[in-house]
């Protein structure tokens, strides 16, 4: 058997269940015969069954079929999205405070929301080599990360960008009542590299394929994030924390919903 | 490139064939794999002809030199854990319900094979023990069992296919492999104690 496994590991000699604890140190006694009961209850492989009508017709007249290029794949993702995140950018303005801001938060801050949608959308998109499956697991845990960091980073806003922009009194209702718009816009531009995501990673995750959605939602949130970060003009802690850097947890959770909601109707297609 | 590899890429090429030839390599896996894990050698073959059908369908999402067999793998779990959902059954038995064992492995001369060693002639009330004993186990660590020590399976293939870490993998196989044991034990078959 060749290296298959997940998240780009491959198979080793000691990578078996009783590696390790001591199980096959002593395969005299019962653990030889219990490796010989499991042995025969593996049964026999013997043939293969006979290809169904179903299965042979498909057969017929049999065209080729275009591969999937998981690079080229993320390069179309990558400039599709930029190119529709750029165009909502500036039909809805970018801040004008601009000039006044850090360079080093304008661009470095900026370049996290940036580097999040990137990373995650490679590892969803690329998978390990001589894998066909996805990096769901590590483009998750990345997504948790950036989301944290984005919130967190914007609860700590430093106080030459808070004053920068323009603020309002930090309560829930005034969180909610000036964020709807930000997180409405953030999600406008998060649903084309969502789009896009799912139909260039469709039918290579058989596993995982709600976190694989939740990766994506997150990696459409992360370039939302970005554009609201060059377009919104409010600098108050919570806005910043909470809407901004919470739009990468709104939209993995959408999309995540949509996933279930997809799965449900081909459930009951099929049923 | 693996062999399954090669054939892979010439089916998705367009070449019949090559599929032929994968079917002949892989479904006898997959039907063993889920004739492990439903109990029943005729919804085993149902599923394997289902799966094959949604390779064919996901044909396109196979990337060109990758091991397919992996993937064919998670597939076929996916369209097993679909068919249980769709049937409702809360458990499924390792066993068939007709309380008969699974076919037990055996070379073309009809004796039974194994890897070696006293492995090669199992005792028939500890593979009757065994069998019971893993139908009790709690399913994730069941599968696990059956993927890594009844299916070939590595940890980080085993991982790959059921969607979860290898840590995690490598913990649900060793504790059933330890349940396993100590159920054995329990009921005193093979000299256990």
């Amino acid at each position: 058997m060749s290296a298959g496994g997940g998240e780009g590991e491959s198979p080793r000699a000691t990578d078996r269940p009783d590696a390790g604890s001591g199980l096959n140190s002593h395969t005299d006694g019962i653990d030889l015969r219990l490796e010989g009961s499991l042995s025969a209850l593996a049964g026999a492989t013997g043939e293969a069954p006979p290809m169904s009508g179903a299965l042979a017709a498909e057969l017929d007249g049999l065209a080729p079929a275009t591969m999937r290029m998981p690079r080229r794949a993320w390069a179309a993702v990558l400039v599709i999205s930029l190119f529709y995140a750029l165009g909502l950018l500036a039909w809805m303005g970018v801040r004008d405070d601009l000039d006044r801001l850090p360079a080093m938060w304008l661009y470095g801050v900026g370049a996290v929301w940036l580097a999040a949608f990137l990373a995650i959308g490679w590892l969803i998109l690329v998978p390990p080599r001589r894998q066909v499956m996805p990096r769901w697991r590590s483009a998750t845990a990345l997504a948790g990360l950036a989301a944290l960091l984005l919130m967190v980073g914007g609860l700590i806003l430093p106080e030459s960008v808070a004053t920068v922009g323009a603020t309002y009194a930090p309560s829930v209702a005034s969180v909610f009542e000036h964020g709807h718009s930000c997180l409405r816009a953030g999600l406008a531009v998060a649903v084309v590299p969502i789009v896009v995501s799912a139909l260039a990673v469709r039918g290579a995750v058989p596993v995982g394929s709600r976190w694989v959605a939740v990766a994506i939602g997150a990696a459409g949130g992360a370039l939302g994030g970005l554009i609201l970060h060059l377009h919104c003009a409010t600098g108050e802690r919570f806005h910043i924390g909470l809407v901004h850097g919470g739009l990468i947890v709104v939209s993995a959770a959408l999309a995540a919903i949509a996933a279930r909601v997809g799965e449900r109707i081909r459930w009951a297609r099929e049923r | 490139m693996s062999v399954e590899a090669d054939l892979m890429t010439r089916y998705c090429d367009g070449d019949a064939g090559a599929f032929r030839e994968l079917y002949s390599r892989v479904a006898p896996r997959l039907v063993a794999y889920l004739q492990r894990m439903s109990g029943e050698r005729a919804t085993a073959e149902d599923l394997v002809q289902h799966t094959f059908l949604k390779v064919h369908g996901a044909r396109a999402a196979y990337v060109r030199g990758a091991d397919p067999v992996p993937w064919m793998f998670a597939i076929a779990r996916r369209t097993f854990l679909d068919e249980a959902r769709r049937r409702k059954r809360a458990r499924v038995q390792v066993s068939g319900g007709d309380g008969r064992l699974p076919e037990v492995a055996a070379a073309l001369d009809g004796t039974p094979a194994a890897d070696g060693g006293a492995a090669a002639s199992p005792d028939p009330d500890l593979v009757h023990a065994a069998l019971s004993a893993l139908s009790r186990l709690p399913p994730a660590q069941r599968e696990a069992l059956i993927l890594t020590k009844m299916s070939g399976k590595s940890i980080a293939e085993a991982a790959a296919i059921t969607g979860v870490s290898a840590g995690a993998m490598k913990l649900r196989a060793h504790r059933a492999y330890v349940a396993l044991r100590r159920a054995l034990a329990a009921v005193g078959v093979g000299g256990a104690s």
